[in-house]
């Protein structure tokens, strides 16, 4: 499987979870990890016994996204992998943040209800205890 | 597997794990549609009897979890919520992780963490700002109050207060 471009990867992720939403049972899976393939590190010695933990350049990280099918369905399922050098980080979590907050529907919405509620209530304690305070 | 109540906590200790195996460790978002089992639930929820699922017509909402995964040590840490406002900050989360694994200076990890901390203090500074705005007006309504007479006028307030 070749790793697509981001914008490739950003387009089919949000398509991929939004054609889950009236699916009970999607899952939508997201992987990170460091993407060592190709890249010679010295091997561990008395003075440097972990020598992943201290590289000289920093490594991409490789993005995987696949859809939760279940056994009989998995030859079709969908997978989503791209690479991330380490200096576009921080565009790519951005947008990434984008697309999932976009897409991924079915969670909780923030109650902005009981949050007024709260507020009236709080106000309404404070009114009350500068009246008691005074006598 | 237990979950961290706090995702602070959860950032807190796979940071910690990454640092220590940034090769082998990989983090896992699972979003799934359903609500989460019955049995990965919190306790309180164990207790009740398990009819509250044909009872209850409330809507049901899906969940994200996330996971640092080490097979090398078999250290597995997880994270579950249900709230979308909390999404964008754990991928901000995932992206503070993601720099670890790659192996970035800690100083850049270190600038884009002090980047995050003002608009915190600001909404805390906003609060305070809020809280006082509350409390300086009521002195105020307070100070007025004494004149027609003591008790009295302390009692009316309390019972439209009440009311409401």
């Amino acid at each position: 499987m070749t790793p697509l471009t981001h914008e490739e990867f950003f387009a089919k992720l949000g398509e991929l979870i939004l054609s889950g939403k009236n699916d009970p049972l999607f899952e939508i899976f997201l992987t990170q990890k460091r993407y060592t393939y190709g890249s010679e590190l010295p091997k561990p010695s008395e003075e440097n016994p972990f020598p992943e933990t201290s590289l000289e350049k920093p490594l991409p990280i490789l993005i995987h996204a696949t859809d939760g099918l279940f056994k009989e369905e998995r030859p079709q399922r969908t997978k989503l992998s791209t690479l991330v050098q380490p200096d576009q980080l921080d565009g790519f979590y951005s947008r990434y943040a984008e697309v999932c907050k976009g897409s991924m529907a079915a969670l909780k919405p923030r109650d902005r209800r009981t949050k007024k509620a709260k507020a009236r209530k709080k106000k309404g304690g404070a009114g009350q205890t500068s009246m008691t305070a005074i006598p | 597997m237990p979950y961290y109540t706090k995702s602070e906590d959860w950032l807190k200790q796979s940071s910690l794990l990454i640092e220590a195996r940034p090769a082998t460790t990989k983090v896992t978002t699972t979003y799934t549609v359903k609500p989460p089992r019955k049995e990965d639930s919190e306790d309180d929820e164990k207790t009740k009897p398990t009819t509250t699922t044909t009872t209850t017509p409330k809507k049901s909402y899906g969940h994200l979890i996330l996971k640092t995964y080490d097979p090398a040590s078999g250290t597995c840490l997880k994270y579950r919520t249900s709230k979308a406002a909390e999404v964008s900050r754990l991928i901000q989360m995932l992206g503070t992780l993601g720099k670890k694994m790659a192996g970035v200076p800690e100083e850049d990890i270190k600038d884009e963490v002090m980047a995050d901390a003002p608009p915190a203090a600001a909404a805390v500074a906003v609060e305070a700002a809020a809280g006082s705005g509350a409390s300086t007006p009521a002195p105020g309504a307070s100070a007025s109050a004494p004149a027609p007479g003591g008790g009295g006028g302390g009692g009316k307030g309390k019972k439209k207060k009440g009311k409401r």
